[in-house]
Order: C-alpha cells, then sequence, then structure tokens
C-alpha cells in the first residue's frame, strides 16, 4: 500500500471533447489578449512592433502547448491548460502595461516555462524522480537555500547596497529565486514522506481509541523540520510570504494525511503565536503588521503603497477605467507585489472576479486530480500540496492587497511579474497535467 | 475512500475563503470607493484636476485675462496675462485652490455644470479625454482696471467701480496684491508678507467707516426736515474721540459752517451735533434704511460680513462719546468698499443701489456662442430720488469746491465726497464718487487708501478712475 505505484499507463479518454473544450477556451483566452493588446497600442498611442511580438509568442506557446498535450496525453484535464495560459498571456498584457521594460524578459520567461510545463507533463519521468530522489533532491534544495542565504542577491540591486531582501541567486543577468524550486521539491518530500507514514497516523488513533496522535514522533519530525526551514526563511531572508507558504501547505498536507483536524486548528495558533512572537522581533513583521491593523494615519508614509492598492480597487469600480486607462502605476512595485490591485483598476471587479473564478477552477480541479488517485496516497498527497500551493499563494497575496490580511509580498502565480515564480507555476501544472491524465487506480485494477 | 473527506472540506474551505476576498474587492469596488477616492491623497483626483483644460476668462470687451495652455511637457499651465487684474481675478493653484473670481465661476471653469450627457460619459468616462471647462466673461474692463491699478500704484488699499444702473462691478482692485503666475513658487513669501496680499481688502476689507457716514447722516438731516443751511459756530473744530481727533478733510481756518458746507469740506463737529439731536433710534434707523446692518453680496465670491449696528444698545441710555463715536464711523460699525461703492451708486440712480455682479455670460467647450447669464439682479432702494438728487448735488459742490477738489476733471460731471476715517494710530482716506454718462447711465466708485491723512489724494484717484471708465464707457 505504501509502496503505491506510478502508473505510465494514461487513461483512455474522450479525446475529441477535451480538444473541443480546450481549444474553444484557448480561443477565447486569445479573443481576450488581441481585444487588450489592441486596447493598450492604441492607449499608448505608440505601435510598437514589439507589444505584438508578445502576443505572437504567446499564441505560438499557445499552439504549440495545445497540440503537443493533444497528442500526447489524452486524458489531461482539459481545463488546466487553457486558464493558465489564459492567466499568463493576461498577465504579459499587465507588464506590457505597467513595466513595458520587463516585458521582453517576461516573453522568454514564458517560452522556457511552457517547455518546462511540456517536459514535465509529457515525459513519465519527472513525477517519478521526485520520489526516487526525495532525499537528494531535498537536500539539494537546502543546498541552494543555504547558498541564497550567503550568496543571495536582488535583481534590482546586484551589489547589495540597499536593504533590500536577497532572494535571489545570480548567473550572469540571469536570477533565479531558489525558494520557488523549494516548493516542489519540499511538496514532493513530504508527499512521499506522509504516503509511508500515513496508516501508522491513522491507525494509531483509530487502534488506541485516544488521539495521542500530534506528539508522536512521526509527526512531530516533519513538523519540526518545515517549521525550521520556515523559520530560516523567514529569518535570514525576511521573506514572510514564503515562510507562511510553506508552513500552510505542510499543514494541510499533514491534516490530509492524517485526517486529524485539530492540526490545522494547532496549526493557526501556531502562526499566530509566530505571528506574535515576530511581531516583538522582526522590525519587517511588526511594519507590515501595524499598517495592515490602520493604514490611514500612515497613508503618504509606510502604508503607502497598501493604501495605494486600495484605491485602485476603488477608482476600477465594476468595469474598469480600461487597459492602460487607469493609473495603478502610483503603487510601487505594481507589477510584482500589487499586480492584481492594477488589474482591479483596469478591469474593475469583472477582471478582478475573472481572475478569482479561475483560480478557484485550477485549485478545484488540481484537486478533483486528487481525488481520482486517492489509492496512491503518494500521487494523491502530491496533487494536493501542488494545487495548494497555487491556492495559498494566490489568497495569500489577493487577500493581502485587499487588506484582510498583512502583506507578505508573494506573487500572483501567472499574472505577476518574474521569471522564476512563472516558470516554477507552470511546472506545478505540468505536474498537474499529468497527475491527470494518470489512470486512476481502480481502473488499473479492474483491467489487471 | 481514504482522503476524499479532507480533500473536500479543503476545497469547500478555500472556495469559502476565496468567496470572502470576492466580497472584500466588491466592497472596496462599491460600497468603500464612494469615501476613499474622495481622500485628499488620491494622486488620481489630482490627475484628473490636471488634465482638465480650464475654461478662459474674458474682459468685457472680449480681451482675455487668464487662460490655460500647455507648456513644454505638455503641463497644462494657467495664465494670467495683465498684473492689473491678479487681485480681482484671484488664482487657481494645484497646491493652493482657487480664489477671487477662479474660486467664483469654479464649477464653470472646470466643466462641472455642462450636462453630463452621452457625449460627455463617451469622452470622459469611456474614454478618458481630459475634460474642458466653459469660457467665461467678466464684466470687468480691462483699461479701467488699468486705470485703476496705475492711479493706486504704491498705495495701499482698495477700490471698486460700479456700472449704474446695471450694476455690472467694472474694476475690483485691492494692493498689495501678489502674482498668480508664480504662486506655487511665491506662497511661502506670500503668507508671511506685510499687508497680507491675500486678502481681497475691496470685498472683505472691514474699514471703519469714519466721515463716509456724512453721507447717510445728511440724508437722514433731509428726511426729518432739519435745516442744511443754519450756521454752526465753530464748525471746523476737531472732535476728539477716545484716542484720536477728527477732524476736518479740507485743511480749514476756524469758521462757522452750514451743515451743507460741513458736509463739503468733511468735516466732523457739524454731525456729532446731528447725531445728538438724530439720537440713537434715528441713527439706527437711517444706517438701517442704507442697509448698512445688512453685508452686501457679490455672487461666488467670499464677502466678509459687515458688523451689525444692532450690537449697540438701543435702550436710549447710551452714552453721548459712544453715539457721536458711532455715528462719526468710530464705533464698532465697518464697512467694505464695496458696500460703499453700491450706496455711492445708489445716490447716482436715484436712491436705488444696484446689486453688483461680475458675470455677462458663458461659452461652452467647442462652441462660438456665448450664453448670456440669466441671474436677476434686482436692485435696493436706500432712500427717495428726492434725496438721491440732493446728495448728488452736495457731492457735485464737493467737487466744485470742497475736500473733492482733486476729483475734478473738464468736461466731466463728477460729484465726490473725500473724507478721513481713523482705526488706531492710523488713518484711511477715504473718496465716494461718481460721474454721470449720458441718459441714466453712470458710475460709481469707492477707493480707500490705507495709511493715509490725504483725502485729496483718494480724490484725484478717484476722479482719474472715473475719468477713464467714462471715456471708456462712452466709446
Amino acid at each position: 500500500m505504501a509502496l503505491d505505484t506510478i502508473p505510465v499507463e494514461l487513461h483512455p479518454a474522450d479525446t475529441p471533447k477535451i480538444r473541443r473544450i480546450e481549444r474553444t477556451l484557448l480561443g477565447l483566452g486569445a479573443a481576450f489578449l488581441f481585444v487588450n493588446f489592441v486596447g493598450l497600442v492604441i492607449v499608448k498611442a505608440d505601435v510598437r512592433a514589439t507589444d505584438w511580438l508578445h502576443m505572437g509568442v504567446w499564441l505560438i506557446c499557445a499552439a504549440a502547448g495545445s497540440f503537443l498535450i493533444d497528442r500526447y496525453l489524452p486524458g489531461r484535464d482539459p481545463l488546466l491548460f487553457p486558464i493558465t495560459m489564459f492567466l499568463s498571456g493576461w498577465g504579459l498584457v499587465m507588464i506590457d502595461r505597467l513595466a513595458p521594460n520587463f516585458a521582453d524578459r517576461q516573453t522568454v520567461w514564458l517560452v522556457v516555462s511552457l517547455a518546462a510545463m511540456l517536459v514535465v507533463a509529457l515525459l513519465p519521468g519527472p513525477i517519478r524522480w521526485l520520489r526516487n530522489y526525495r532525499y537528494i533532491l531535498l537536500v539539494f534544495g537546502l543546498l541552494l537555500l543555504l547558498a541564497t542565504i550567503i550568496l543571495g542577491r536582488n535583481p534590482s540591486d546586484p551589489y547589495g547596497r540597499t536593504n533590500a531582501p536577497q532572494l535571489w541567486l545570480g548567473i550572469g543577468n540571469i536570477f533565479f529565486q531558489p525558494s520557488e524550486a523549494l516548493k516542489i521539491i519540499l511538496v514532493a518530500f513530504l508527499a512521499s514522506y506522509l504516503a509511508e507514514n500515513y496508516p501508522a497516523m491513522r491507525a494509531e488513533g483509530l487502534e488506541s481509541g485516544h488521539r495521542s496522535l500530534p506528539f508522536s514522533p512521526r509527526v512531530l519530525g516533519p513538523i519540526l523540520l518545515m517549521w525550521g526551514i520556515s523559520v530560516m526563511i523567514l529569518v535570514w531572508q525576511r521573506d514572510l510570504g514564503t515562510a507562511i507558504l510553506f508552513f500552510v501547505v505542510f499543514l494541510v498536507l499533514l491534516y490530509v494525511a492524517s485526517g486529524y483536524r485539530l492540526i490545522l486548528i494547532s496549526g493557526a495558533i501556531l502562526i499566530a503565536i509566530a505571528a506574535l512572537v515576530a511581531y516583538q522581533e522582526f522590525d519587517v513583521v511588526r511594519l507590515r503588521i501595524d499598517i495592515w491593523l490602520n493604514p490611514w494615519p500612515e497613508a503618504d508614509g509606510r502604508a503607502f503603497q497598501i493604501v495605494q492598492s486600495l484605491l485602485a480597487f476603488a477608482a476600477g469600480g465594476i468595469f474598469g477605467q480600461g487597459v492602460g486607462q487607469g493609473s495603478p502605476t502610483y503603487i510601487p512595485v505594481v507589477h510584482s507585489d500589487f499586480v492584481f490591485a492594477a488589474l482591479a483598476e483596469e478591469w474593475g471587479l469583472m477582471g478582478v472576479i475573472t481572475v478569482i473564478v479561475c483560480i478557484a477552477i485550477l485549485v478545484t480541479r488540481g484537486m478533483r486530480a486528487a481525488l481520482r488517485q486517492q489509492r496512491r496516497p503518494f500521487l494523491a498527497l502530491l496533487t494536493v500540496g501542488l494545487s495548494m500551493l497555487i491556492a495559498t499563494q494566490s489568497l495569500l497575496i489577493m487577500a493581502g492587497v485587499l487588506k484582510l490580511v498583512p502583506l507578505t509580498g508573494v506573487t500572483l502565480p501567472f499574472l505577476s511579474y518574474g521569471g522564476s515564480s512563472l516558470l516554477v507555476s507552470f511546472i506545478i501544472i505540468g505536474l498537474l497535467l499529468r497527475l491527470s491524465a494518470l489512470e486512476p487506480h481502480d481502473a488499473v485494477r479492474t483491467r489487471n | 475512500m481514504q482522503f476524499a473527506r479532507e480533500i473536500n472540506r479543503l476545497v469547500v474551505g478555500f472556495l469559502a475563503i476565496l468567496l470572502i476576498v470576492a466580497f472584500a474587492a466588491t466592497y472596496w469596488a462599491i460600497v468603500g470607493a464612494e469615501t476613499i477616492l474622495k481622500r485628499q491623497d488620491n494622486p488620481r483626483q489630482v490627475e484628473v484636476e490636471a488634465s482638465i483644460r480650464r475654461g478662459s476668462i474674458l474682459d468685457r470687451n472680449g480681451q482675455v485675462l487668464a487662460d490655460s495652455t500647455l507648456d513644454s511637457n505638455s503641463i497644462l499651465i494657467r495664465q494670467y496675462l495683465y498684473p492689473e487684474m491678479y487681485s480681482a481675478l484671484g488664482y487657481f493653484s494645484f497646491r493652493y485652490g482657487v480664489s477671487g473670481a477662479e474660486a467664483a465661476y469654479d464649477s464653470i471653469l472646470k466643466g462641472d455644470d455642462l450636462p453630463r450627457d452621452l457625449s460627455a460619459y463617451l469622452s470622459n468616462d469611456l474614454l478618458h479625454r481630459p475634460r474642458e471647462g466653459s469660457d467665461i466673461q467678466l464684466t470687468f474692463d480691462l483699461t479701467i482696471q488699468q486705470a485703476l491699478a496705475k492711479a493706486m500704484a504704491g498705495h495701499q488699499g482698495a477700490a471698486v467701480v460700479l456700472s449704474v444702473p446695471s450694476g455690472e462691478v467694472l474694476g475690483m482692485a485691492s494692493f498689495p496684491t501678489f502674482d498668480p503666475n508664480t504662486l506655487d513658487i511665491d506662497w511661502g513669501n506670500l503668507i508671511e508678507a506685510p499687508g497680507n496680499p491675500f486678502f481681497n481688502r475691496a470685498l472683505q476689507g472691514n474699514y471703519q467707516p469714519g466721515g463716509t457716514l456724512q453721507t447717510p447722516l445728511i440724508a437722514a438731516a433731509m428726511l426729518t426736515g432739519s435745516s442744511l443751511d443754519t450756521p454752526i459756530a465753530d464748525a471746523t473744530r476737531p472732535v476728539p474721540i477716545t484716542n484720536v481727533e477728527l477732524r476736518c478733510a479740507a485743511v480749514l481756518p476756524s469758521k462757522a459752517l452750514t451743515l451743507r458746507e460741513a458736509y463739503i469740506f468733511g468735516c466732523p463737529y457739524p454731525f456729532s451735533q446731528l447725531a445728538n439731536e438724530l439720537g440713537v433710534e434715528g441713527i439706527d434707523a437711517i444706517f438701517h434704511t442704507f442697509h448698512l446692518d445688512t453685508p452686501p453680496s457679490l455672487r461666488g465670491f467670499v464677502v466678509q460680513p459687515t458688523n451689525a449696528i444692532g450690537t449697540t444698545p438701543t435702550n436710549g441710555n447710551l452714552p453721548p462719546e459712544t453715539l457721536a463715536q458711532n455715528a462719526l464711523g468710530q464705533g464698532q460699525l465697518t464697512i467694505t468698499p464695496l458696500e460703499m461703492a453700491m450706496i455711492t451708486a445708489a445716490i447716482v440712480n436715484d436712491g436705488n443701489a444696484p446689486q453688483p455682479y461680475t458675470l455677462l455670460d458663458t461659452r461652452q467647450p467647442d462652441s462660438e456662442t456665448w450664453i448670456a447669464d440669466t441671474a436677476l439682479h434686482p436692485s435696493m432702494p436706500l432712500t427717495t430720488a428726492t434725496t438721491a438728487r440732493q446728495l448728488q448735488d452736495m457731492m457735485r459742490l464737493a467737487v466744485a469746491d470742497g475736500a473733492a477738489q482733486n476729483a475734478g476733471r473738464a468736461g466731466i460731471d463728477i460729484g465726490g465726497h473725500a473724507t478721513l476715517a481713523y482705526s488706531g494710530t492710523k488713518t484711511q482716506a477715504w473718496f465716494l464718487g461718481f460721474a454721470t454718462l449720458e441718459g441714466r447711465q453712470g458710475i460709481a466708485l469707492a477707493v480707500v487708501i490705507e495709511d493715509s491723512a490725504d483725502p485729496g489724494l483718494a480724490a484725484d484717484i478717484g476722479g482719474t478712475v472715473l475719468a477713464a471708465a467714462r471715456d471708456t464707457l462712452a466709446k
């Protein structure tokens, strides 16, 4: 049971129907992007070939991706790829509009990301590697993290002159954020660890009739590991968002594996305690919480960003100002952390709801794939973990720019500017595509 | 099914939180937007304001006085073309707001009054084209204003010129003033500057009326049937009150004068006698008749309310000194140049004070047609036509032979009254004057010069401006 197999077989599917859904959705997405690119060019009153080049690259990516997965991944979920392309295309429009100097780079990252997604989705190997080489990967990931702590830089400040967080590793002109890659490695590691240990967790409670579960070393071990990694990220890298993201996704995985609800509750309490301690100890955390509780007195100082973000939502109203016609650039670094606010100003509540629905579909389709694989704990837990990465990250930043929770400085998957983020998000989608296309366990058994 | 329950709960929880996010976005986009967008620090509001192409301001002859043009960086700049108009037009600044005529007609100049129809929705809300405001044509006359500024150059004070019987404000000036073209740079200095350049003395200056109250007092004497021609012994002697001595507006030897002559020379003593005769109620009555207890208005402009004379106890127990002090314009009653110009206008207009106004017509953006402003300007009766004519004649005499001689100009029918007023240790010179044109037309003016004990100077300025105004209007 513990050593569930990873099937190579893809389950037979209604391929024409999947193809139809996928291509219709991609077509709609392309139409939306085309209209917005045209609008943007008109508003800019400056016809640059590169804007169209970005749209063209996107079209080629969408067509090539659609063709390849249609050919080699017949039983895939038909919604994942079109929505991913739709959101990342929208992200390109946003970069073209908010920070045109970065748009070429982001387009290149889109091509790289799509290639990575296809590799992960079309080849049987990667998922197996994630489990078989989990210790090597974990050590590698932690080494990368360590390297970032020691050698980390910031692309906008490569020589460390300012106090900007140094979360990137750079080779020449290319920068990568290792904590992004660590996301997948950690989720895969935890999934395989929990897949081996969950029967004991569940059985323990059932057999003894009392629940001493939270204190068993089997549970405490990974908790301490994750807690340690999260604290390390927080203390040495001052990266609040990633720390919370890791911890939340881990708690969720542990909950799914053990079925023990108290984990979520105690986890929430742990986060609250950590927040209190961090509030006392770390200036960066205190600042975030202070301006979250009451930004108004400091609207032109430390709380400028969040107040401008709320103003962007207000200025957008229901229908938005129209692409290129709002003033979201008043928000500092709008193209990465605050892209959701910029979107709200120019596409209005309609755009915001569209993005929320897209994220909801991506996550629920991922969870659906997990349900189909629930007889294979590793695959099920891996799928849950990957879906929850996207879910938690989206929630953290969307709720953050809306002043529902303190700002945590993570990117909005697919929409924010950032190569590492885009690449890893696409790899997650690639894994989910593959997982959704795998034959369900029951089907394998009946066929054998 | 081992994980189904947990996975389903996770999905439900996730969707619930996502729903909260959607509600929060809805709140800020719809409910919270109302209040938050009005915040002072909303840069969008400033941006929209900055992009509005403000309408031009023209004088009565179509001369452009102020307009908005794009500078080399495509930023809209508000230009004020004539220094003589500065104090009347006020200023428009992103940082410091609006004042004067810019404030009075702000909504028209900004285009707030334009109809919100489909084309406005299309161009403003949908395409975000910069908004444009209407042009306005004011009653000011650049030539008169230039004569006024030239005549008053170097002096601190204010003047208002009205057209009779319409009530159009032909000229309005307050000195010292400021340059609205360089307001953002000069603001700090202007705020600290002596004489408070932002203060529009013509409309807001609370001046001691001093000898200008001789006009309503002598009108009261006429109405009560008192003799204007009985000599009063020692009429030229100064009247001491608290810490100053009130003197005649002209330097005269000690002699007897009639009340009429005392008016012509601006001598206070006979009027203090008259005040005793009239008593508190008589004085309150005549001030009330001349509307000195109600502030005049000028549509859109900020006008300082006059201190009501009602603050004087009217139970008859008023000590004689206080009574004289009030009647001689050195008490609690204060007045503005606009108010005195209205009284002068009433004298040349058979006793009816015209309601002053400044807006003639407006022109919508992209339109060639001027649309006349439809507001009504009803005049206000102050005294009888007979009394008004008698006052006119006395004022003509004052220009011919009295203290206002300097106002005389050859070939023009000018009447006036030059007097002094005291506030603290300082003296102001007043001149109220009129010139008649053909028919029932006329020009009325009030000038006050601060820190001056020379009514002749005020009269000279008045004469010059009246002559210039007559020349301009007669053309």
